[in-house]
């Protein structure tokens, strides 16, 4: 029973680490309606950025976590100059192809700046895990907690409460109509675009704090656990985000302890196909159409 | 011609059988991250079947493609009525449940005192038919680019059929076509069988070439590939796809020139590419302007063609 339910403290913990990631896709996908398979990559650039100011440099955490979020967010909007700002309306496939050619381009750049295949990333905290009664907590995994709520309320509060938001929500339900009221459409983007890079570079910046290493795989780990957990939670849903996040976490670090690695991934990709199949909208999406056709 | 030739040669068709399978989705209007879970099924269930059972190659091949396709026809029930980016997360999460389920799978028998067959992880070794017969690996690759022939001609044949209209029609508007009595679903499910077997067909080549198959070969990045090489090749004919694979595989991954700057290079042309050719190289206007032009040469008149725009 002990064990049951520090697995689940586990599993929210390290859930809150792809419902981050899943907020900052879910903040693309709302806006564009396209896939940007190179979510992740960026990501992964800004880790690349804030490990060689730390190893080059001796930066401080503040400086790397800041390096990270800059890193991530320039690329971010590199990516939407190449594939997604110059796309006609219906060329959502053509993008998600392009941000995957864009995926394997940063990949291998990050790999010509840091050639060897882990490096060492500066930790969160040090000190031991809070006990609890029997229960252990570590300290990083709950500021990582802490960050993820706090992300998803000012996502959700900039979404509801500002007029930025007003403007994007304006841009996700019509973007013509929302061009013709006078909304700058692709400013709008763009900035939606740097916003999402910013979370997902907060969101990566905090795991590979936890995990004190960042390898070229990241980038792909990142896409994936994002895309999962936004798939899971319900496209387009800043909640739902979260909550699938939370979700996968939570049967991944089950299934790891009770059938190890492998069943963990074949759980993890379980559940998501079942709710897709069962449920597509997710646990709390409403169901919004994708742009994939080539007429729009 | 070299053995190095001969094995990049040997690839590209081999890769092109997968680039064709998720291309006969795309005609649909469905995009699959998962045509490489019918590959490594395909791999296994031939390569099984020639150094386990005994089979001859092409019995094996042809069980395989069946295999592929049942799997497929299987996936594609529940999975076809999925809207755009749920159908392709749900071939996602399906090929990386194929892949782990290898990963744990272990069937092994004793063949001359040696342990032969899928062993989890280290995968499946001594696929040793094509050594044990005596065919040469350029043999077999002229038995690949027959197979290969075969079905770009099956293709060329359907793009001129009634099936191949409607597939293009359920690709273009799946609404409008069930307004015209289309029974939509059951031909999406009939092309993701046919697109299954495809996959297969490579797979089973491919064990057979390289003699041993492991799983994490059929990751995820295969299968985006597979989809990319259409894009970039063109969705206007079969041999788009091919010259998408041609351009990566042939062009890129043989001329050693680029080195560590590959991806940076390729991934950049692609991008930009993409934006003048959203359809990519050979899309749909190219091979009809060039369709219109031979049967204008042909008949000396002219007159505007059918098809797609």
């Amino acid at each position: 029973m002990i064990d049951f339910i520090q697995n689940t403290i586990d599993g929210v913990m390290i859930g809150a680490s792809y419902g981050l990631l899943a907020l900052g896709f879910t903040v693309i996908f709302g806006v564009m309606r396209r896939l940007n398979l190179s979510y992740g990559p960026t990501i992964m650039i800004g880790a690349y950025f804030g490990t060689v100011l730390y190893l080059h440099f001796g930066a401080g955490l503040l400086a790397v976590a800041a390096a990270v979020v800059v890193g991530a967010v320039i690329s971010g909007i590199y990516v939407e100059r190449l594939c997604f700002a110059p796309m006609k309306a219906g060329a959502g496939i053509a993008s998600m192809v392009s941000s995957f050619a864009i995926w394997m381009q940063l990949e291998q750049a990050a790999v010509l700046v840091l050639p060897r295949h882990t490096y060492p990333f500066p930790p969160l905290v040090t000190g031991p895990a809070l006990e609890i009664g029997p229960l252990l907590v570590r300290p990083d995994h709950l500021i990582m907690l802490t960050g993820a709520l706090l992300l998803a309320a000012v996502v959700q509060l900039a979404l509801y409460r500002t007029r930025f938001g007003l403007g994007l929500r304006a841009v996700i339900a019509n973007p013509i109509a929302a061009n013709l009221v006078g909304v700058d459409v692709g400013r709008l983007v763009v900035l939606a675009f740097a916003a999402a890079s910013a979370i997902g570079g907060v969101a990566g910046f905090l795991v590979l704090a936890v995990d004190q290493q960042v390898t070229p795989m990241f980038g792909m780990w990142a896409t994936l656990k994002g895309l999962i957990a936004m798939m899971i939670g319900g496209l387009g849903s800043i909640p739902g985000a979260l909550l699938g996040g939370l979700l996968l976490g939570v049967v991944e670090v089950h299934s790891h302890w009770l059938f190890g690695p492998q069943v963990r991934d074949l759980f993890a990709y379980f559940v998501l196909f079942a709710f897709l199949v069962a449920r597509p909208g997710g646990l709390l999406g409403r169901t919004i159409d994708v742009e994939l056709s080539h007429r729009a | 011609m070299d053995d190095y030739l001969v094995s990049v040669v040997s690839n590209i068709g081999i890769i092109s059988f997968v680039a064709l399978s998720a291309y006969l989705l795309l005609l649909t209007g469905e995009i699959s991250f998962g045509q490489q879970a019918f590959f490594a099924i395909g791999a296994y269930a031939a390569g099984i079947a020639t150094a386990m059972w005994g089979w001859p190659l092409p019995l094996a091949i042809a069980w395989g493609a069946a295999a592929g396709a049942a799997c497929a026809v299987t996936l594609g029930i529940p999975t076809l009525r999925l809207r755009g980016l749920q159908f392709a997360i749900a071939t996602l999460a399906f090929a990386e449940m194929v892949r782990i389920l290898f990963e744990l799978w272990r069937y092994q028998i004793d063949i001359d005192g040696e342990p032969v067959g899928p062993n989890g992880t280290d995968g499946f070794r001594n696929i040793r038919y094509v050594f044990d017969h005596n065919i040469e690996a350029f043999d077999f690759m002229m038995l690949i680019y027959a197979v290969l022939a075969v079905t770009l001609g099956s293709f060329m044949l359907l793009e001129r059929s009634r099936l191949g209209v409607i597939f293009r029609m359920i690709g273009e508007d799946a609404t409008l076509a069930s307004l015209q009595g289309i029974a939509v679903a059951r031909y999406k499910v009939f092309a993701a069988g046919i697109a299954g077997a495809l996959a297969a067909v490579g797979g089973g080549l491919y064990a057979h070439l390289t003699t041993y198959v492991e799983p994490r070969t059929f990751d995820v990045m295969l299968g985006v590939h597979s989809l990319a090489y259409g894009l970039i090749g063109g969705l206007g004919t079969a041999l788009g796809p091919l010259l998408g694979v041609v351009i990566d595989v042939g062009l890129l991954e043989s001329v050693r020139l680029f080195a560590g700057y590959r991806m940076i290079i390729f991934g950049g042309l692609v991008a930009l590419l993409l934006i003048v050719r959203p359809r990519g190289l050979l899309d749909e206007r190219l091979v009809h302007g060039i369709g219109r032009l031979f049967r204008n040469a042909k008949s000396g008149t002219t007159r505007t063609g059918r098809g797609p725009p």
